[in-house]
């Protein structure tokens, strides 16, 4: 009877501990969920309440519209005509912004050499060259191309030099001491000790790539998503209009959660460390 | 040999002035020679070590290694840090191969290269964890490790039993006079433990503060092997309560108790 009672509430202590302990992670999850799905309620009422959908149409009806875009070929065509260059200015900002980035940290005679352009493209808002890449390059890839990269190199360049520029004084200085050659230690120390950095930069530096996308989208609307855009707004198919401009957001939105994803993995002896300190 | 040729040391601060952290400190060590240095924190011990390294260049004077002064860093010497500094996104094994990664071994060689001596700083089960996961103590033989492994001709120690606890430090002792005896290295050892300087040295620096300099140098005439029994003869007494002697009015309270 004594045991029996014990038993029991160790098991009722054992639920509360374990209901406890999945509460406390899936929190953040549990408040996410909930603001989005407030904001879509709101989104949802607001839009029936309107005596047309001109203008302003429930979020159900723009999920039917993209449901129906994502099957028809014309989307798909839109899309590979973003994506494609957005892929290759993005990877472009990655690889030059990496590589620019760890010469600026190492030598400081580079950072000099290149800080007027450095500070001149980041004071700048990337929007205002369209117009002259576009006099240079027309509409096309290049063009395209070209702006997703210059909206991206700037973010990475700067992070992975502050990545290199910040390395722990003593690693470097450990390192020296046994008496290895530049390249060894850069590779063995330096560049290991700036993954942190290189990867906050390819993360801020996605996020800003998606945004030079969706700019290129609006202001050069022949073709991709673009004229999607420009063609729906014409007609006023508003649920259409709002599911190609969803359709970018989730986009980006993936493309953050990757590169996020990635900079956590790469970085990760980072935050151990951290944990213990 | 490794001759001190009237170093001195400034360092710039803050304000714009400068800070004299060492003043004509000369002395020599011979080949094969355990030798301490002791003194108050703040007297300019890592900063010396760090001259004979190669890591920190003097402002005046220099150092001189069996005839060839010191310019840099160097394969016949390496160095344990008095912070450990590992390489935290490594893992132990890696860690202690570093130092021979360096000199051009692949990963792979060093790795291989370096168990046995995980094994003789008694951390054999910990090949694959990493920095973080260990204790300081632990890491800091780490440390040790590493810089055996490189095999050098001359070993600088930086407080590497500061993290110790005393049975582990008192076992460590133990361990570096075997590897001492059998490798025949020329040590510097730099400690806060009179009674450690005192059983592992041939001589030991005692230094002055403010600004670092040489106080002076004792003969430790201790036979060699030395064991534990060492540590309760007279000459044993007499040395370490000489050091506390020299080193307490530096500190600035006379009447503080001898510690250990
Ligand atoms: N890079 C530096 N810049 C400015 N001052 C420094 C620098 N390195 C050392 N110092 C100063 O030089 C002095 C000696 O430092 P050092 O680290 O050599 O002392 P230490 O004897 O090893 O002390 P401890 O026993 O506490 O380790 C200290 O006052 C320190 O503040
Ligand atoms: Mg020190």
């Amino acid at each position: 009877m004594v045991t029996d009672q014990a038993a029991g509430a160790t098991d009722v202590e054992l639920t509360l501990a374990a209901r406890g302990g999945s509460s406390s992670r899936w929190t953040p999850w549990l408040f996410r969920i909930g603001s989005v799905g407030l904001v879509l309620l709101i989104w949802e009422l607001y839009g029936r309440a309107q005596d047309t959908t001109l203008f302003f149409v429930p979020f159900t009806s723009v999920v039917t519209a993209l449901w129906e875009l994502v099957q028809t070929t014309e989307f798909w065509d839109a899309f590979r005509q973003t994506f494609i260059p957005f892929i290759w200015g993005w990877l472009l900002s990655l690889v030059v912004g990496i590589f620019l980035g760890l010469l600026i940290g190492r030598f400081p005679a580079f950072d000099a050499l290149t800080k007027p352009y450095v500070t001149f493209l980041n004071a700048l808002p990337i929007s205002t060259l369209v117009p002259i890449a576009v006099i240079l390059f027309g509409i096309g890839y290049p063009s395209r191309i070209l702006i997703v990269f210059l909206f991206g190199v700037i973010e990475v360049t700067l992070n992975t030099a502050a990545g290199v520029r910040y390395v722990n004084r003593d690693l470097v200085e450990m390192g020296e001491s046994f008496n290895g050659t530049q390249w060894r230690l850069f590779r063995k120390v330096i560049l290991p000790a700036s993954v942190p950095g290189i990867m906050a930069g390819v993360r801020i530096g996605t996020g800003r790539a998606v945004v030079g996308m969706v700019v290129v989208e609006i202001l050069l609307v022949a073709v991709g998503m673009g004229r999607l855009i420009l063609r729906y707004r014409g007609r006023f198919q508003s649920a259409e209009l709002y599911a190609v401009v969803l359709a970018l957001i989730l986009f980006g939105i993936l493309l953050q959660v990757l590169a996020r994803r990635i900079e956590l993995r790469a970085s990760r002896w980072k935050s151990e460390m951290e944990q213990v300190a | 040999m490794i001759e001190i040729r009237e170093i001195g040391r400034q360092f710039n601060t803050r304000d714009g002035g400068t800070f004299e952290a060492l003043k004509d400190v000369s002395f020599s060590v011979k080949d094969k020679e355990f030798f301490s240095i002791i003194g108050p924190s703040g007297c300019g011990k890592t900063t010396l070590l760090k001259m004979v390294a190669g890591l920190v260049r003097p402002t005046s004077g220099q150092i001189v290694i069996d005839g060839s002064p010191v310019s840099g860093p160097g394969n016949d010497r390496a160095m344990v840090f008095q912070h450990f500094v590992l390489l935290p996104w490594a893992d132990i094994l890696t860690n202690v191969g570093f130092g021979l990664e360096m000199r051009g071994l692949s990963r792979r060689e060093s790795r291989e290269a370096a168990r046995p001596f995980l094994d003789r700083v008694g951390l054999t089960g910990f090949a694959e964890h990493y920095p973080h996961e260990l204790s300081g103590g632990m890491q800091q033989r780490v440390g040790l490790a590493r810089a055996l492994a490189v095999s050098p001709d001359i070993l600088l120690m930086d407080e590497p039993f500061g993290a110790l606890d005393a049975q582990t430090r008192q076992l460590m002792q133990e361990d570096l006079m075997r590897i001492w005896d059998v490798e025949q290295k020329t040590v510097i050892f730099v400690t806060h433990s009179m009674d450690e300087a005192a059983y592992l040295s041939d001589r030991v620096l005692v230094m002055d503060t403010h600004p670092g300099k040489v106080r002076e140098v004792l003969d430790v005439p201790l036979p060699r092997p030395r064991d534990e029994a060492v540590r309760t003869t007279p000459v044993f007494n007499e040395l370490t309560s000489h050091m506390w002697h020299e080193l307490r009015g530096m500190i600035g309270d006379p009447t503080a108790p001898a510690p250990e």
